[in-house]
Formats: structure tokens, sequence, C-alpha cells
């Protein structure tokens, strides 16, 4: 309500003086340690890595990128990298989404049955995970040998790119069903009823229905799980014990190998690999705005 | 129906493909031989009775409990004074402290060894090496997973008309924070703490660049021990996995 | 001749029957109301009726032919759901036209068509919008507007107008069976507002427990309930037991007997009491009830409650509780039912 306009307000009241944000001071030393803890062991670091990607013994300068970017061992790192990602954040993709699919529409029991063995396979990471497979498909696995005996393949190589994209994809599968399974909610079973009756065949409905509504989950599903792959180190370095050709490998051992030690290296790999994360972030934003004006 | 059928199927699918690499696992940690066949020979549980009577494992898993159980201590008494004051006196400051949480969660370990050990190398804070470099990354791996569940908590009860009751009933504001707001913390917090455990167990990459061998972790151990029967690393898979299904279950019954 | 036909319908979840032995037919153009109280089974019936629930016995037919087990796709069926299951990644446009595009019709007969739905249902301007910036009642209509644009020879609307306010809700009503009777369409209308069967329909299904308990005209059900639950269930009907009967009326029935609020005439001591009919019946009023234009008293004769709607003609005629009056109840009203 106005009152000012009235004439019987009178005299205007004493403004409250705006009291001192600084009053509360004691309360902020209470968030020293918490900022003290942040900056030391996690923008520290990254700093770090920042200002020395781009010092040499020269002093400033982009040359540590120019070697890595003119190095075919760095590339091939990069590459190996981004195609285990990306195809294990797809395979891993599209196997939950057909999971996350069917698990609504199973039994309450099933359902939480899956949902609490994703839950703990989910725990099944690193050095664990790469273990458990060299027991299941290594050179000597049981899956190994049982598929060798039925005569189905020749020789699985676990310690090659495809059985890193396995491992990957493993690890990748619960963390795709706990992110997606949710957002199947979102899903009004009356628009497949809806779409059938307007002649749309279940394909169809989930073309231009089902999947686009749930684009924006998929999307940040899979960035998650390329981010998850892309910094992944232990499960690759312990079942190829460092000899298979990743960015986090490079970087790991620039820093932490015996022989010769080129952290400003290390720096500048961590800041390329960094900035592929931003990269498709940024696509990924740009692609939900593009298709944001139908979400709520 | 077919559907109802085809729905099953995938299911079966996903259990199936989930469950495996952990069956047979332990299977294999089960079993004294698997040679040249299918199906193990002779169940028993030898491999478990060598590995917990081996006192290096019995020292690598006390490693790990005690950092783990002491990052997780410190991270409670920095953080829960923490997101409670942001609540209370700071509300502007929850967005930046939610962008600020997920840089941790964000940078992968290995970019931030890099750095970790070149500032921690030498100078005043040479840690490297030392469980304390261990205690203060873990610190950033617990903080999202603490902050996000006690701010949650904190949202879903009125703070400030909670605080003031306490305050007009004579309360300090400490012991009205202890008294009124700490218990309807209790259960968020305890289920951050079992989530963030279990992620700490599972870290590898800081405890072998940043200890290594200088305070072997159950992880380092387990990759130190590649080389030795694959029924006795899988004995260590089962010990640890076994272990972090527990505190799921331990995490699923406190966020109920 | 009847265009639609279904017989011995039946639907069983587990143990669960959800309806059975359901027959009935309509006429080409026919606007048919569902009604029935909430959890009958209406929506079941009706999504058998579109092909998206398996019926387990029965036999549907469309113009002769049958339909029972074609796919949803193929029966040339039309709903509109109680949610209006609008899909909310397309406009206004491109949810109407989704059925025309799977069609696979030429873009300019698409776009001829949908703006002639768009114009049938008043919806012009908002043709780029998206469902979740309209309101209720415009959602409803583009959910209309989808079902009627690719011409199906049924129309089903599942309480197309419960999620809308009561202003509307009547609106709307009006301009569905607007709709309706210009294109000549053969529609089923589940509702479980008596008040809404009751205004569009040309005939009613009354449903209970998953049978279809009287079909008729609107008039007739309401005047003529067949059944105790349809009578209780068409309003405010009077109901009284045998011994009521008995006491009340000194009439012997052996089912309750039925009668509407404005079958009974109120008449005041001073009133003039018409010699010719039946003895008058002493009653107190107990309170009132104003119900717009009309009036409902609850009165009390021999200790039994009745409720007498009378019209609300002046302020002054109102009578206090307390007041003693005559009742008289027109016997051509009562109705036995069991
Ligand atoms: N898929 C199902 N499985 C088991 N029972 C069901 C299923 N669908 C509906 N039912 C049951 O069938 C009965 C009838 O449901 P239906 O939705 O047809 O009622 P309705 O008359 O449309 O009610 P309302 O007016 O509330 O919409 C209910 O008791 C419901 O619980
Ligand atoms: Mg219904």
């Amino acid at each position: 309500m106005k009152t000012t306009s009235l004439p019987l307000a009178g005299k205007p009241a004493v403004p409250v003086r705006p009291r001192s944000r600084l009053r509360h001071w004691p309360a902020a030393l209470l968030l020293l340690p918490f900022f003290a803890m942040l900056i030391l062991f996690s923008l520290a670091p990254m700093v770090w890595v920042l200002v020395n990607s781009v010092h040499t013994e020269q002093g400033l300068s982009l040359a540590n990128y120019n070697d890595i970017l003119s190095s075919p061992f760095y590339r091939q790192a990069f590459d190996n990298s981004l195609r285990i990602s990306v195809w294990s954040s797809v395979i891993g993709l599209v196997i939950s989404l057909l999971g996350a699919a069917s698990l609504r529409r199973v039994s309450g029991r099933l359902r939480r049955l899956v949902v609490s063995i994703t839950n703990m396979t989910s725990n099944l990471t690193g050095v664990p995970l790469a273990f458990a497979f060299i027991i299941l498909v290594g050179t000597n696995g049981a899956l190994t040998l049982l598929l060798r005996q039925w005569g189905l393949i020749e020789d699985f190589r676990l310690y090659s790119s495809n059985g890193v994209i396995l491992i990957y994809t493993y690890f990748q599968i619960p963390l795709g069903v706990l992110l997606l399974y949710p957002a199947f909610d979102s899903l009004d079973d009356d628009w497949q009823a809806a779409a059938s009756l307007l002649g749309a065949r279940l394909w169809q409905y989930w073309r231009y229905v089902g999947l686009p509504v749930l684009a924006p989950a998929i999307l940040g599903t899979f960035i998650l799980l390329f981010a998850n792959a892309i910094g992944a180190y232990a499960s690759a370095y312990a079942l190829t014990q460092g000899n298979f050709n990743l960015i986090t490998v490079r970087i790991a051992s620039l820093v932490s190998g015996d022989i010769f030690l080129e952290p400003n290296m290390a720096a500048a790999l961590s800041v390329l690999l960094m900035l592929m994360l931003l990269l498709v972030t940024a696509v990924n934003q740009w692609l939900l705005k593009k298709g944001a004006r139908h979400a709520r | 129906m077919r559907a109802e059928l085809y729905h099953r199927s995938v299911v079966a699918v996903l259990i199936l493909l989930l469950t495996v690499p952990v069956l047979a696992t332990l299977l294999y940690s089960l079993s004294e031989h698997w040679g040249a066949t299918i199906l193990p020979d002779d169940l028993s549980l030898s491999w478990y009775l060598q590995l917990w009577q081996d006192s290096a494992f019995l020292a690598a898993f006390g490693r790990s409990l005690a950092v783990c159980l002491g990052t997780l201590l410190l991270a409670t008494l920095i953080i829960v004074p923490a997101v409670f004051v942001v609540f209370y006196r700071f509300p502007g400051l929850d967005k930046l402290m939610n962008a600020l949480i997920l840089i941790p969660f964000a940078v992968p370990p290995v970019v931030t060894s890099v750095g970790l050990l070149n500032i921690y190398a030498d100078g005043p804070l040479n840690i490297t090496g030392t469980p304390w470099i261990l205690v203060g990354c873990y610190f950033t791996i617990a903080l999202p997973f603490m902050y996000r569940s006690l701010a949650n908590s904190l949202a879903s009860i009125n703070v400030r008309d909670l605080m003031d009751a306490a305050h007009l009933l004579g309360a300090s504001t400490p012991v009205a924070f202890l008294r009124v707001i700490l218990p309807n913390l209790r259960k968020g917090l305890m289920a951050s703490l079992f989530l963030a455990f279990s992620f700490l167990l599972g870290d590898f990459v800081f405890a072998n660049l940043l200890a290594g061998s200088h305070y072997e972790t159950l992880q380092v151990y387990l990759y130190n021990m590649r080389q030795t029967s694959g029924h006795f690393t899988s004995a260590i898979v089962m010990s640890y996995f076994l272990f972090t299904l527990f505190l799921t279950w331990l995490t699923a019954r406190f966020s109920k | 001749m009847s265009y639609v036909e279904a017989s011995g319908l039946a639907k069983k979840y587990g143990n669960a029957t959800i309806f059975q032995d359901i027959h009935f037919s309509l006429r080409k153009g026919e606007f048919v109301t569902l009604l029935g109280p909430s959890g009958c089974g209406k929506s079941t019936l009706l999504r058998s009726l579109a092909g998206l629930t398996d019926i387990d016995a029965g036999c549907i037919r469309v113009d002769g032919e049958d339909i029972t087990r074609a796919a949803p796709q193929k029966r040339g069926i039309g709903m509109v759901f109680q949610s209006y299951a609008l899909f909310p990644n397309m406009s206004v446009e491109q949810n109407i036209a989704f059925g025309l595009k799977l069609q696979k019709l030429p873009g300019s007969e698409i776009a001829r068509k949908v703006a002639d739905v768009i114009r049938l249902v008043a919806l012009s301007g908002k043709e780029q919008h998206y469902p979740h910036e309209l309101s209720g009642g415009q959602r409803q209509r583009v959910a209309l507007a989808r079902a009627l644009v690719v011409e199906p020879r049924i129309l089903l609307l599942d309480e197309p107008l419960s999620a809308l306010d009561a202003r509307i809700r009547k609106s709307l009503r009006e301009q569905i069976r607007d709709i309706q009777q210009r294109l000549g369409l053969t529609t089923v209308f589940v509702t479980h507002d008596q008040e809404e069967a009751l205004t569009m329909s040309d005939r009613i299904f009354v449903m209970d427990q998953g049978r279809i308990v009287q079909e008729g005209s609107a008039e007739m059900i309401y005047t003529r309930p067949a059944t105790e639950f349809v009578a209780r269930f068409m309003g405010s009907y009077n109901l009284l037991t045998p011994t009521e009967a008995s006491r009340l009326l000194q009439l012997e029935t052996r089912g309750h007997l039925a009668i509407r609020p404005e079958a009974i005439q109120i008449f005041t001591p001073g009133q003039a009491y018409p010699a010719h009919l039946s003895a008058p019946l002493p009653a107190t009023i107990r309170q009132h009830q104003l119900l717009g234009n009309v009036i409902r008293y609850q009165v009390q004769a021999h200790g039994i409650t009745l409720q007498v709607d009378q019209l609300n003609r002046r302020a002054e005629d109102l009578l206090a509780a307390g007041t003693e009056v005559n009742l008289m109840i027109d016997q051509q009203q009562m109705r036995e039912v069991h």
C-alpha cells in the first residue's frame, strides 16, 4: 500500500540506519577454514596449473602447447582419450536409456532391486574394476575361455583400446541409469496413447515426442558421462600399467614418473583437457538453449 | 504380453551386465584354482583367510580408514558451521558456494594433482607423501556431497524462525544452533558422510600420485599386488566391494 | 441402425473386475455420456474402445467392421484425455498437425486443415504458443482440435472439463456440443458430473461398479431413475425406505421411494390449499440453503427430513426455520427404485 500520498502521514519516519554488513564478522570467521581448505586444495592447484602451463625455461610462452600439438605422441593421447570417452559415453548412454525406459515398465520389486544393484555397482570403479575385468575377460579370464571354447572369439584383447572402452562403458552404465531414470518420470503415459490414436507407431512416438522431451536430460547425462570418462585415470592405468596412451596417463607420468618430470608440460596438457571439457559443456548449453522454448 | 516380455528382458540384461563382473570376481576369490576351465574347482575361503592375516593388507586398510575418517571428521567440523552461517547470516552467498563446491567435482583429480605436487613438494607446506595432503584433497571430494545435503536439510526447515524462537526462549546463538538446528541436520549429514566415505575409499589417483608408497592406502596396496595371484587380488577386490556395499546400505538407511 | 455396437465387453486387472457385461449401441452423430462415480471404470472402458487397453471379452464394431483387436492407430478413433496429453515439445500448431503429418498429407493441405480447426475451436493467434504457455481452457481446446483434425469416426472425451473452473466449464460445454453437432460426430463423453451429463447428452449411460445400470435420455434418467444408485447419483433425490414411505405417505412399497425435491410443494398456513388434492402433509421448516434461483429447504415431517426446492421469487417469501407448513407431493412424480 502506498501511504506517502496521504496527507495525514505526517512527519517522515526516521530512516532506519542500514546496519553494517560487518556486524556478522564472528559468523564470517566460521567461513574462514572452509575457504582456506577450498583455496589450498582446489583453487591454488588450478591456478598453479594455469600459470605454469605458459611457463618455460625461456619465460612466458606458449611453447608447451606448441610442443604438445606438434607431438604425434601427445596427439595420440588426445585421440585415444577422445575416442574412448565418446564411445564409452555413447554406448553407456544407449544402454542406460534402454534400461531406464524399461525399468519404468516392470514391477516395483524388480525396479527397486535394479536400482540397488546400480547403486552398488556404481562403487566398482578404478583399480578394483580393472582387476574384476582382468579376471572376467583377461587373457585367461573365465568369459574369454568360455567364448573361446564356443569358438565365438579368437582372442579378446582386454589390454587394448576396445578393452578400455569396455571397462569405461561398465562404469558409465550405473551412472547413466541413475541420472536418466528420474528423467523418465517427466514422460506422461497419455502422450504415447494420444500419439498412437493420431496414427503414430511406437518408434514415431519416441522419435517425435519421447526423445525430444528427454533431450535435455540425455544431453546433460552425456556431458557428465563424457567428463567422467575423459578425466578417468585409475582403471585404464591399472589395466595396462600405464601403457595405454591417454591424456590423464600422460599427465600423471609427467609429474610422477621416475625418469624425467616435466610439470609445466603436464600443466599445459591439463589446461587442454579442461578446455575440451569446457568446449563440450558449452556446446551442450548452446544445444539446450536452442531447444529451450518448450522447456518448463 | 509382448511389451512386458521385452521390458523384463531388457532389465534382465541390464542386471546381467552389471553383476557378471562382480559375481565372477566373487567366484574367483572363493576358488582355490581356476585353470583352463569355465568353472572353478574347489570353493574355499582360504584366499580370504590369507588376506585377512596379511599385515600389509591390514595396515593399508587401517591407513585408508584413518585418512578417510579423519577427513570426514575435519570436513564435518568445518562444513557444518559454514553451511549454517551461509544460510543464517549470508544467504546471498549460497549461489557462490554452489558454484565453488563444483570445482573439485568438475576438475579431474589428475589435473589437481599436478598443481598439488608442485605446490606442496617443498616450501612452507611440505606435505607431499604424508596423509595430510590426502586429507586436504579428500576434503574437496567430500565437500560437494556434504554441502548439498546439508543445504537441502537447511532449506527444508525455516532456519531463521527456529533461531528466533530459540533466542526468545533465552538460548544463545551457539546453543540454539547445537540444540535446535543440528538435530535437524543429523540424518542428511550421516547419509552424506557415508556416501562421501565410499567415494573417498575409491580414490586411487590422489593416493597414488600424492602419497604413493610413503603412505600406502588400500587402493594403492591393491594396485601393488597386481603381480600376485588373481585369486588373492579378487579377495581384496571383494573385501573392498563388500565394505562399500555396507556404506551404501548405511547411506540408503539414513537418507530415507 | 447403429453405428457403434459393443457387446459383452469385460475387463479384469488380476482378480479385480473393472467392468463386465457392457452392451450398448450408438447411432451415427449421437452424443452419449458415460456417467458414473470416480473409479467405476469409465476411463478404462473408454480406453478399451480406443484400443489402448486390451479387453478380456466382448466385441466392438464400428460401421459394421469388427475392430475389437485392431491397433489404436487403425481404429479411426479420436480421444481427448483428462490430462489433455499435449506434447510439450510442440507448439499448438505442431500438436494439431501431428496426426496429419503422420498421414503424409501435402503441406498445403495440412496448413489448411490446421487453420480451419484452429478457427473452429477459437484459438487463432495462439498457433505458435507452447502448451505451458496456455491456460487450462486453451489447452483443452488444443487437445480437442488435435483429435478433430484427423476426422475420426468416433470422438472420445475423458472428463475433458474436470480440471477447469466452473465458468470456463460451462462455456466449453456449449462449444463442444456445438462443434459436435456441426460436424455430426459420434461422441462418447465421460464425466462424473451429472449436471454436465444432463445438459450435453442425447443419451446417458449411467455406470456403477463396472456395469451400465441405466441408459436413456437426460429427461428419462433424471425423472425416472431405475435404481436407488441412479437416484442418489442424479442429485438431491429424497429416498424413502419402505417403512418411511408407509409412515409418511401410507404407501406400501418394496423398494425405496424416490422423490425429486422439486416435486414437493410447500403451502404456508395462510395459503389456500387446493381442496381437490390429496390430504396435506404437515411439516416444519428446519433450514434453508440458497442455490441461486432455487431455495432448498430442509423440512421435517413425521420425524423424516425431506429436501424441497422452491423457486426463489421474492426475498419476502423466504420461510424461517420453525415455520409450520403443509406439503403436497405429486404422486405422479414418485418412483419406486431398487
Ligand atoms: N492398470 C491398472 N491396473 C490395475 N487396476 C487398474 C488399472 N487401471 C485402472 N485400474 C482400476 O480400475 C478401476 C477403474 O478405473 P478407471 O480409471 O476406469 O475409473 P474412472 O471411472 O475413470 O474414475 P475417475 O472418474 O476417477 O477417472 C479403479 O479402481 C482403478 O484402480
Ligand atoms: Mg477416469
